[in-house]
């Protein structure tokens, strides 16, 4: 969409036949210059990466043979992962991490923003609290958490029998079944707080007379909340669901320090499952394969996500 | 004192002769310094202390110690399981080196035993590898097969091929070339709580004889006492786990291949005979069946089940000649009545053989590190200061250090470190040692193949945790994992 505003036009009609772009360009030769070391350091270190991942993944890589010695395969790596039965395992396991991760974080988030919102006696200790966990190292909190669920002498296990309340402590991560919700609410106890964050800015933009005007008009708290509230929302709970998708999609620490993917696979999601095939088995091609998909899931999540935050503007700008 | 029949006990063992050959059996035996037919506790004490070595005189006929340099440098360091002890050699060493060799720069980089190989592989790939690397005995074919690394033989750094356990050369020789050198070589013993054996109801002064034994052993305490019995570790990508399920499988009379025997091809993928099924069964009878090992098995490692042995809560485990001195450490940093319980468990701590198979076959992983030196072309800034690497690799591989280094947790891999006084001090000081070493006959070296890190670090693990876990049966567990060898072979 073409925004013209009057000084660019009066610019237009005084010198006739230079062409906008290169005239705009030209205009602003110096912000292009200050950006410039960003952008070639940006070429070498991600777009050459992912230009050679790409290209990687239409060679097959022999584990025996060095990296060099390649040979081009076309779509052939892509296939193999396709008709792969441990793909389809962990893509449903990538999908359970992500949206239980993400979708959890979120309301939880949102729910504590809520109660941190309204004033009360400790408020400023408890959102400082409510913090750390996002602050903690991830590879810390893995330990910490390992030992939490150890099935043997876990802390959870411990306390559990103590009380009676257990005859032996109970498996969480030793198990096919429990490994998984067991790694995501590690996650989400890591997350919630920056979706805590998040929301708290954004309910510092509601407007106070709306709510007291829909006070007055009768509406009850739920009401207030829904139709008041939330609303003003909606932008920044985009942005939040869409960062914490993608976090999680590349979520690596968590899962790869506590369990290695396993027990049989079933904590491996993908970010994990590429890591084991490039570095422990050494198929780069595939892996480049796998990576290159994994790309271009998080490509259109990037894609919402600047339509998310560009959505305003864009209302703003034509308005 | 299980310790008096350990001597005989090697002597006797079936099929001793098989494997002696398997590890004695390149070069003839020329002249090795030590004589490897007489191999037996009392032998290893009578040579114990019988000659000096000069190590920075022999080392200066290789590289000059006035030497000007720079040297990068990796290897495979101390990690949380291994005692203290140890971590002190290794400051030593390197605080010897740079007295020895004031003008080679040297910088150096420890990784644990599960990173490095990743690592590694990595820095490879970006032509990023350090000018010299100690690997995992298990890595050496790997590298060579791909061309990254310089022939380099016992002879380049001033010892023979006879100095080393010709076991140890077969991992670091790829199509007749010999790659590297053996700085360490050990192999692991048993180990149990006498005191939970005598609440069990069990003989506390006999380990179990065979497997199948200790699948009964481990039940009985587990029932008895409501304790884990044996100390089973089935995670992936963790050295630990091979070398706790190969001796097993071993025993059995299966195999990856048939590195087991005196003269392997590896050929014939025997993952999925019945013998191998045989050793994975036992391991699903512990585990799913009885419910008598660790739940967290399948995340653990052995640092995990060391705290778990000191606190009385785990009879028995395939035990690392270090393992005694780890209870040490651990014993010491418990505080107020943990610490007289540790000190109990300590008191009750017995060492023995591993136990054989069905067949009376008995089998242990020769474990054990290399150091290579690699191409240029492969290393960060194009060039190797070959004369400082070798510097280095003399020090390590010395019959002075490569005794120190390995003094708490393996064996030298220079023969010649049998016969230094610190191998005497060492018999003296190091509780059970000779168990561990009267284990060394029955060694049996990984598959001395490329692909041989895949299959031990991945496939054999994924075998392990698809049957425990009840993924797949034990039968479709192993025969899964034996038609990803042959896949793998098949270089796919």
């Amino acid at each position: 969409m073409t925004i013209v505003t009057g000084k660019a036009e009066a610019r237009r009609t005084l010198q006739p036949g230079r062409p906008g772009v290169l005239r705009s360009i030209w205009e602003h030769r110096a912000d292009y210059a200050y950006v410039l070391p960003a952008i070639a350091v940006m070429l070498i270190v991600i777009a050459y990466p992912i230009y050679y991942t790409i290209e990687l993944s239409f060679f097959k890589t022999p584990p025996g043979l060095q990296l060099r010695d390649k040979t081009f395969i076309g779509f052939d790596n892509y296939t193999t992962i396709l008709t792969s039965e441990v793909f389809w395992t962990v893509t449903w396991n990538t999908l359970i991490w992500t949206l239980g991760s993400t979708l959890i974080s979120f309301v939880l988030g949102f729910a504590t923003a809520l109660a941190l919102h309204r004033e009360f006696i400790g408020r400023g200790v408890l959102r400082a609290t409510l913090i750390i966990p996002w602050v903690i190292s991830a590879v810390a909190a893995s330990y910490i958490w390992k030992w939490i669920y150890h099935s043997d002498f876990g802390i959870i296990g411990a306390v559990l029998v103590g009380l009676g309340l257990a005859d032996r402590p109970p498996n969480f991560i030793d198990n096919v079944s429990t490994v998984l919700p067991s790694l995501i609410v590690v996650n989400i106890w890591r997350e919630f707080p920056f979706a805590m964050i998040m929301m708290m800015a954004g309910l510092q933009t509601v407007p106070d007379q709306l709510l007291r005007a829909a006070k007055v008009d009768g509406a009850n708290a739920w009401q207030r909340f829904w139709h008041v509230t939330f609303p003003h929302l909606r932008n920044v709970s985009v942005v939040t669901i869409l960062l914490l998708a993608v976090a999680n999609f590349n979520s690596f620490i968590i899962p790869w320090i506590m369990t290695g993917g396993g027990p049989s696979n079933a904590s491996h999601i993908w970010i994990t499952h590429i890591y084991e095939l490039a570095f422990g088995r050494q198929r780069w091609g595939v892996a480049s394969a796998y990576s290159v998909l994994l790309f271009l899931t998080l490509m259109t999540l990037g894609y919402f996500y600047v339509r998310a935050l560009t959505g305003n503007e864009r209302k703003e700008g034509s308005a | 004192m299980t310790r008096i029949t350990l001597g005989s006990a090697v002597l006797r063992g079936t099929v001793v002769t098989a494997l002696m050959a398997s590890l004695m059996s390149t070069s003839a035996l020329g002249a090795p310094p030590v004589d490897l037919n007489k191999w037996s506790p009392e032998y290893v004490r009578s040579i114990a202390g019988t000659q000096d070595f000069d190590t920075a005189a022999d080392c200066a006929k290789v590289t000059p110690l006035d030497y000007k340099g720079r040297l990068t440098f990796w290897y495979q360091g101390v990690f949380e399981g291994d005692p203290d002890l140890l971590r002190q050699y290794y400051k030593d060493f390197f605080e010897t080196f740079r007295k020895t060799y004031p003008n080679i720069q040297l910088e150096e980089q420890a990784l644990t035993y599960n990173d490095l190989l990743d690592k590694f592989r990595t820095a490879l790939l970006g032509n990023a590898a350090p000018m010299a690397v100690r690997l995992q005995i298990l890595g050496g074919t790997e590298f060579a097969s791909k061309g990254y690394l310089e022939p380099l033989k016992p002879e380049d750094v001033g010892y023979t091929t006879d100095d080393f356990w010709p076991g140890a050369m077969k991992a670091v020789t790829w199509e007749g070339v010999t790659y590297g050198i053996p700085t360490n070589n050990e192999t692991m013993a048993f180990i149990w709580n006498a005191d939970i054996f005598k609440r069990a109801g069990l003989d506390p002064d006999k380990a179990p004889a065979t497997w199948d034994d200790v699948v009964k052993y481990s039940k009985q305490i587990h029932d008895k006492l409501g304790i884990a019995g044996y100390g089973l570790v089935a995670r992936k990508n963790a050295g630990n786990t091979p070398y706790r399920f190969m001796p097993q499988l071993w025993a059995y009379g299966g195999g990856v291949f048939d590195e087991a025997t005196a003269n392997p091809t590896y050929e014939q993928v025997q993952l999925d005979s019945p013998q191998s099924k045989a050793a994975l069964q036992a391991s699903y009878d512990m585990y799913v069946r009885d419910k008598s090992v660790p739940v967290s098995a399948l995340t653990n490692q052995q640092a995990d089940n060391q705290p778990l042995f000191v606190a009385g809560q785990l009879g028995m485990m395939i035990s690392h000649p270090s393992d005694y001195d780890v209870m040490l450490d651990l014993q010491k940093k418990a505080t107020g009545t943990d610490k007289d319980k540790a000190q109990t468990v300590i008191d009750n701590m017995r060492y023995g053989l591993i136990p054989t198979g069905p067949d009376g076959k008995r089998a242990v992983v020769f474990g054990g590190s290399n150091i290579h030196i690699l191409k240029p072309e492969y290393v960060e800034g194009g060039k190797v200061d070959e004369p400082a690497a070798k510097a280095i690799i003399c020090m390590w591989t010395s019959p002075e250090w490569s005794l120190k280094m390995a003094y708490a947790g393996s064996n030298p891999g220079n023969l010649n470190g049998f016969k230094t006084k610190w191998m005497k001090e060492r018999l003296d000081n190091i509780e059970f040692l000779d168990v561990t070493t009267s284990m060394l006959p029955y060694g049996i070296p990984f598959p001395a193949l490329p692909q041989a890190p895949e299959i031990m670090n991945i496939i054999v693990p994924d075998m392990l945790q698809n049957a425990l876990t009840g993924a797949m049966t034990v039968d479709q567990a192993a025969d899964d994992a034996a038609k990803r060898v042959k896949e793998l072979m098949g270089g796919l």
